[in-house]
């Protein structure tokens, strides 16, 4: 195999830095956060929330591959991190289905009364 | 690694903005679903295969269903136009947002990581067993953090049921006659 093919396979096969993970993590955590804030119906708006926990999950499990000192305790808090938002998915739906049978929509737009 | 890492990045991402900019909601649930089978190819990347079938199982699998259902009780007419999905706050949240992440992109690059290197994270499901339950070497924290998610998720569910419940004496269908 010539040198400089071998050069690209194991630039290919290297491990990649963590800065990597990050960004793709810190991008994702800014979609999610744009489609909080621009969509009209609530449970998109819950589905970008979704987006925002996972981005963060994934800046935790990475930290805790490639620091030494972190012990992969990473792991064990995006495990918490999952249960906590599969909590809040049930009580969130719970509560636009209250909301969707009290207004007849989900538009967070219509929604602005507190009561009524 | 570097084509797992891109062919993830790309998936994860342009899934991401597809829940955001997709008119029908149904679509946005299934790009949703896309995203995260792509960060649970991260986390196979990551050394944490037990975290991938979780993430597997409870978001691509649960959460995506729950959602589902969820579109299927407040099911409107499609939207036909892209305005009508989108608020007011289309270009100052893209502004925002798009300051948000390029902040926090700029503050993990220049970050000095030197000194971190792959693969110290625990593989085997045993060891995040342990972790979770703070035993072995594990901070004690953890076994705290483990009950009160149990009641946490006890809690939940019982709030969901009495939120979304009917009430009773007002008839069967009182969500749908109206």
């Amino acid at each position: 195999m010539p040198p400089q093919v071998q050069q690209f396979v194991d630039t290919l096969n290297a491990a990649l830095p963590l800065e990597g993970y990050l960004v793709v993590g810190a991008i994702m955590f800014a979609i999610g956060a744009w489609g909080a804030l621009i969509r009209r119906n609530a449970v998109v708006v819950f589905m970008c929330i979704e987006l925002m926990i996972n981005a963060v999950n994934l800046s935790l499990v990475s930290f805790a591959d490639y620091l030494p000192d972190a012990g992969g305790f990473g792991a064990g808090y995006a495990v918490l991190v999952i249960a906590v938002a599969a909590a809040e998915v049930a009580v969130g739906l719970a509560i636009v289905l209250a909301v969707y049978r009290s207004r007849k929509t989900v538009n967070v737009d219509e929604v602005n009364l507190l009561k009524g | 690694m570097v084509i797992a890492f891109v062919f993830l990045a790309s998936m994860t991402l342009i899934c991401s903005l597809g829940v955001v900019l997709s008119r029908s909601i149904v679509h946005s649930a299934l790009f949703m679903s896309g995203a995260f089978l792509g960060i649970a190819g991260f986390y196979v990347m990551l050394n944490a295969p037990a975290l991938a079938a979780f993430q597997v199982l409870i978001y691509v699998g649960a959460v995506t269903v729950v959602i589902l259902f969820g579109i299927m009780f407040t099911q409107k007419p499609q939207a036909r136009h892209f305005r009508t999905i989108i608020s007011k706050q289309l270009w100052p949240g893209f502004f925002v947002t798009a300051g948000v992440g390029a902040f926090l992109a700029y503050i993990v690059t220049i970050q000095d990581w030197s000194g971190s290197e792959p693969g110290n994270g625990m593989r085997s499901v045993g060891q995040l067993g342990e972790t979770l339950l703070g035993v072995n070497g594990a901070p004690e924290i953890f076994g705290l953090l483990f009950e009160v998610a149990s009641v946490l998720l006890l809690v939940a569910v019982i709030a969901a049921i009495v939120v979304s419940r009917r009430k009773t004496g007002e008839g069967i269908d009182r969500g749908v006659e109206e």
